[in-house]
């Protein structure tokens, strides 16, 4: 190039023919042609989806291997000698392996290994080649017996590993598994035999239903009325020394003493929960007619809270001139062939004066003389009788539960009694100790209703290992949670989730898109708007721990506790003494209603007089008393806040309930408000663009045909606008639903006692706690005592969260794009 | 430099009605379209021929010295153009009257005081080359420039002796006498029936049998009735676009409007569809005012029977069809519709 600028003489002079004659060759280089560009780009696309699917395999291995039983390996390990040989006296342990790794071995540990090699005893495979020891984790369960339900032992100790067919693994409901080689099934029974004490066998050895048997008896007594006949109370051992007789006797009765297990649980949870509500409910009766008997009482006695009689007059007289006033500015209709043209002030100031109607209408309401809250002598004597009345009611109530539940538990006891009777013996190898009831009852076995399941993989089918697996997996989806979550299910963190995170899009979809509408459709494009825009922005951005706080701060301990007390009162001083407020500060809100009324007349006027004539610029005064409306409408939101929270006379919605919490703690409500107002930012841009997008043409068609903009918005602009509204609600629900961190301030809790939803009537309980699955995967993974034993749980935890997310969003996908069918036609 | 209309820059620079600036120092004296260059000789002896006189009508002797023409000069000063409206159509009864009516977007003035009527019963055809202002004229009778923030707008028009633009006005009201199609056809993301019957339910009309009785009528009058019929509950979305067009004519006109205001309603459809919509414009002559925007006059020609030229936001020369076409009187209607520019 340089050259040829050089030495122009060297260029090849132009050919004679001319210019176009002689055809131009023009190269076009691989770069040019964007060859590169593809493959960069086709590589980033790549890394992306390897980054995806590498994670989502990750889980979806775990999750889908952790319920699969593994083998019950009996392993027989000791110390090594000094001489290299394996070590006398041997740890024989039932376990299944869960890890395999090589550790840099300590000192003792390399001084047995160089024994070993010396001695040339050292297995192989113990030790790889750079000196590193390997050693494998066993879960040994037992925690009766033991510390360590889970057991590092280095390959070098280990003398001998068997997969005895006999070896089982015994889910338990409580104290975690328990590995152990069935040693019998003890039937319990009480029997009169026609034989005097001193004549009956203490050990008996028999033909029972179940095969031979052995029968240790104890006297109780002599059968009553019928002499030599003696009560004895009998232990029936079932296969002692025949492990395979004995699990095949259990696998018999274990369906029904799971049965009785049920059973007991669910009169506990079901029946005597909701025998406990009712009885609360019955409670709660008597206490509102405490509180409203003190309230009036109080009130009688100190005094009357209500405003003066002349003011209600002022309030009755005003009331009745604004209705006159807003019959008297009724349009009249139009003639016909007249063209209408209503006035908008004029409307504006209809519905002002209705408004002002409303409001003396209640103030003449509340405040007339003789009403509750002026409480004279007749009223308080009314209350009282009713307060008798109620107390009675509930007494005879009460005791008729009370006797369903003493029924119920009679019930429990018998089903109880019944259950004892059957156990099962499942005896650890080493010391021959059996799996016992519970921790502080060692000598007794273990109930056969106490099983989850047994597997005894070691010789079974693929067949029994899947149905053993797909029980797990049952369990884990339909089942509650056990032993501090490490076992059992999560349904109630499913259903709580799954809750949450409809409601939060219910919440959040109205807020969302009202706003949007706002912001795009009606809204003065300019630096405000693009100001609120760049705010709302930001605000997609705010940690969402903040979010947690604010929701904490803001809706669990201001608006629950407005909710639960009331206007400006603590909950313990509301005990004592019901609020009845004073004339002077009743006076003073009914002034603020007053002057709210006054403020929204006056924005209203402003924001009429400031809009410019159609085909006009706005004036220098207009656009003045715009923004003196826009200031007038944010004056009116707050005063409105703030009349509401001073509300006179209102004591809050559950006072009945104090001290004890309602809206003023963490529940559903208040999480699902902040997660809608963490995930409001994706709703209104996505609903914004989606609204942005509706064609000119259209809005203008609907225009042309004399619609009003609300009705386009309505009719044309929002169905039109409705997959891209819906694409917003599918990214605020995955993240919705994927957040933790604010719901670990506003609600999710580690164990709920009861569900979201349920067959009581509110049916969806917005006060209560949730679990949610994104929470139970931290606390189960990293909070819980037993985190190597909860590592299933967090897997499949996981795999169920992406797979309720994933589900949540094909949902609203499939609907989104029906929707899009619908209108956007087909095209081609 | 006098203001301009900048949506027809490209037009200016081509145009021969255009003026060249250096040709200023030239126009100083009083002379006549005789004078006019060789293209503008025969159009100017016509125009002379033919006038018949009438209010505004143009005085053409103030046409510039150097073949420039009274409009060229007015066009150069940035002055409104005083039209020449045909004598026979001032007698006419009319529905729509605009009175110097001017628009402006933002600092662009897109209309300069137009003043013209619209007949009865009668089809009355906009033509003139891009960005002439014919659209927004069209738009500013029902008011749907409203729509756009920089608009302002002096003058009035008046729809059957009331206002159109009077402060206490409704401008809803306006609309919903007025029907407007398109130059796209734009149905709305609903059923064929639900679109018909827009401008009723709109309304509140909720009867079933009056919006049954609306929905045959219009459809019926826009000759789509027997193609659509058996689907009415179908998405309008799915329709071919001569069958979508026809569709907002019969949305259009559902409603009963006095007016109708069509934009280029043919403009991208083919020609047996385009032959459907105009002979629903003959058939509903004599009931319905048509005001159409149109591109191609032969169209006008066929539909329409009186026929405004506008230019650089000026309506020019305003008479029955048959006299703009056959007989113009002023030469640059005689080069436009000649076809010698735009």
């Amino acid at each position: 190039m340089n050259q040829s600028l050089e030495n122009p003489t060297q260029k090849q002079p132009p050919s004679e023919k001319g210019v176009g004659m002689t055809p131009r060759v023009r190269a076009t280089p691989l770069h040019a042609r964007g060859e590169p560009m593809v493959w960069l780009t086709g590589s980033a696309l790549v890394m992306c989806l390897l980054m995806i699917a590498g994670l989502l395999s990750l889980v979806l291995y775990h999750g889908g291997r952790a319920f699969w039983p593994g083998d019950v390996q009996q392993v027989t390990f000791a110390a090594v000698g000094e001489d290299g040989k394996p070590g006398a006296n041997p740890t024989v342990v039932l376990g299944v392996q869960t890890e395999e790794e090589f550790f840099d071995p300590g000192e003792a540990d390399q001084k047995a290994i160089a024994a070993m090699k010396n001695a040339g005893t050292l297995p192989p495979g113990a030790v790889d080649a750079s000196g590193r020891a390997a050693r494998k984790l066993l879960r040994v369960g037992n925690r009766e017996l033991q510390d360590q339900p889970f057991l590092w032992v280095p390959l070098y100790q280990i003398q001998k590993v068997e997969t005895p067919a006999e070896a089982t693994m015994v889910e338990r409901m409580e104290w975690g598994p328990w590995f152990g080689v069935p040693a019998g099934v003890e039937v319990r029974q009480r029997v009169a035999i026609d034989q005097p004490a001193e004549k009956i066998e203490l050990l008996v050895t028999r033909e029972g239903e179940h095969g031979k048997e052995t029968v240790a008896r104890t006297i109780v007594g002599q059968a009553e009325g019928k002499p030599g006949s003696t009560v004895v109370d009998e232990v029936r051992v079932i296969g002692k020394d025949d492990p395979a007789r004995a699990m095949a006797v259990f696998q018999k009765l274990w369906p029904e003493a799971r049965a009785r297990a049920v059973e007991i649980e669910r009169l506990k949870e079901i029946e005597v929960g909701r025998i406990n509500h009712e009885i609360e409910a019955q409670r709660l009766r008597v206490r509102q007619a405490e509180v409203d008997f003190v309230r009036a009482k109080v009130a009688f006695e100190t005094g009357a809270p209500s405003a003066p009689v002349w003011l209600w007059w002022v309030g009755v007289v005003g009331a009745v001139g604004l209705l006159g006033a807003w019959i008297f500015t009724r349009p009249k209709p139009p003639a016909p062939g007249e063209l209408l043209i209503p006035k908008p002030t004029v409307t504006a100031l209809r519905a002002v004066m209705l408004a002002g109607v409303a409001a003396l209408g209640i103030f003449a309401y509340v405040e007339r003389p003789n009403s509750l809250l002026r409480a004279d002598q007749q009223t308080v004597e009314r209350l009282s009788q009713r307060l008798e009345a109620v107390r009675a009611e509930a007494k005879v109530q009460t005791e008729r539960l009370e006797a369903k539940y003493g029924e119920l538990r009679t019930q429990t006891a018998k089903i109880d009694e019944e259950d004892a009777r059957y156990r099962v013996i499942f005896r650890e190898v080493t010391t021959g100790k059996f799996a016992p009831v519970r921790q502080t009852e060692l000598g007794e076995p273990l109930r056969i209703s106490q099983v989850v399941r047994t597997i005894q993989p070691n010789d079974a089918s693929v067949f029994s290992k899947l149905s053993v697996y797909t029980s797990r997996w049952g369990e884990f989806i339909f089942g509650s949670p056990r032993e501090a979550n490490t076992e059992g299910g999560i349904f109630p963190v499913i259903i709580g989730t799954v809750t949450l995170t409809l409601l939060l899009s219910v919440l959040v979809m109205p807020l969302g898109v009202i706003a949007a509408i706002y912001l795009r459709e009606y809204a003065k494009q300019g630096p405000l708007t693009s100001a609120v825009r760049v705010a709302i922005n930001n605000l997609a951005g705010v940690p969402s721990i903040v979010y947690g706080v604010f929701g904490l701060g803001f809706f669990c301990y201001s608006v629950g506790a407005f909710i639960d007390t009331g206007s400006g009162v603590s909950a313990a001083s509301r005990v004592a003494l019901p609020v009845v407020g004073s004339v002077w500060s009743t006076v003073a809100w009914w002034i603020g209603v007053g002057v709210l009324l006054l403020l929204v007349l006056g924005a209203v006027f402003a924001s009429m007089a400031a809009r410019p004539r159609p085909g006009q610029y706005a004036t220098g005064g207009q656009v003045w008393l715009a923004r003196g409306a826009a200031i007038g409408w944010v004056l009116c939101a707050v005063s409105f806040a703030g009349l509401v929270a001073y509300t006179p006379y209102f004591n809050g919605f559950f006072e009945a309930n104090l001290p004890a919490k309602t809206f003023n703690a963490k529940g559903m409500l208040w999480s699902a408000l902040t997660l809608s107002l963490l995930t409001l930012p994706v709703v209104i841009v996505a609903t914004e663009e989606a609204i942005a997008a509706v064609p000119r043409t259209m809005r203008e068609g609907s225009y042309g045909c004399g619609a009003s903009k609300w009705q386009t918005i309505q009719r044309i602009v929002l169905p039109r606008a409705m997959p891209g509204i819906m694409t917003g609600m599918i990214l605020a629900m995955a993240r919705g639903a994927g957040e933790v961190a604010p719901l670990m301030l506003v609600g999710a809790v580690k164990l709920a006692p009861e569900l979201p939803v349920s067959s009581q009537w509110p049916f969806l309980h917005l006060d209560r706690n949730f679990m949610h699955l994104g929470f139970h995967v931290y606390d189960v993974g990293f909070q819980s005592p037993d985190s190597q034993a909860a590592q299933p749980i967090v897997w499949c935890t996981t795999f169920l969260l992406i797979l309720v997310v994933v589900t949540l969003n094909a949902s609203a996908i499939s609907i989104r794009s029906s929707l899009r069918k619908k209108f956007f036609g087909e095209t081609f | 430099m006098p203001t301009m209309q900048t949506r027809s820059g490209p037009l200016q620079m081509t145009t021969p009605l255009s003026v060249n600036p250096n040709d200023r120092s030239t126009t100083s004296g009083g002379g006549t379209p005789g004078q006019n260059g060789s293209a503008n000789g025969s159009a100017s002896a016509t125009a002379a021929g033919g006038d018949v006189g009438g209010v505004g009508v143009l005085d053409k002797n103030q046409g510039g010295a150097e073949g420039v023409t009274a409009f060229a000069e007015c066009i150069k000063a940035g002055r409104p153009f005083p039209a020449y409206t045909h004598e026979s159509l001032l007698r006419e009864d009319h529905v729509i009257h605009v009175k110097d009516f001017s628009l402006y977007y933002g600092q662009a003035r897109a209309l300069y005081d137009i003043a013209m009527r619209f007949a009865r019963g009668k089809t009355t055809a906009l033509i003139g080359p891009s960005g002439c202002g014919k659209s927004t004229l069209l738009r500013s009778i029902n008011r749907l420039n409203d729509l756009i923030d920089s608009v302002r707008c002096t003058g009035d028009m008046t729809l059957n002796g009331t206002s159109v633009y009077a402060p206490s006005v409704d401008v809803i009201d306006i609309r919903k006498r007025i029907g407007m199609v398109f130059q796209k056809s734009n149905p709305f993301p609903m059923s064929i029936f639900e679109n018909v019957v827009y401008s009723l339910r709109i309304d509140g009309e909720k009867r079933k049998g009056v919006l049954q009785d609306a929905c045959e009528r219009a459809l019926r009058s826009a000759a789509l009735w027997d193609e659509v019929k058996d689907r009415l509950k179908e998405s309008a979305l799915g329709m071919s676009g001569g069958q979508q067009q026809r569709l907002c004519i019969a949305r259009a006109i559902a409603a009963e409007p006095e007016v109708l205001l069509m934009d280029e309603p043919c403009s991208a459809l083919d020609p047996i569809a385009t032959l459907k919509v105009e002979e629903f414009i003959r058939q509903i002559a004599g009931r319905i005012t048509v005001v159409i925007v149109t591109h191609n006059m032969h169209q006008a020609a066929r539909v329409s029977h009186s026929t405004a030229f506008m230019y650089m936001g000026r309506l020019v020369e305003y008479g029955p069809t048959a006299d703009i076409f056959q007989n113009p009187r002023l030469p640059e209607t005689e080069q436009y519709v000649t076809g010698r520019f735009g």
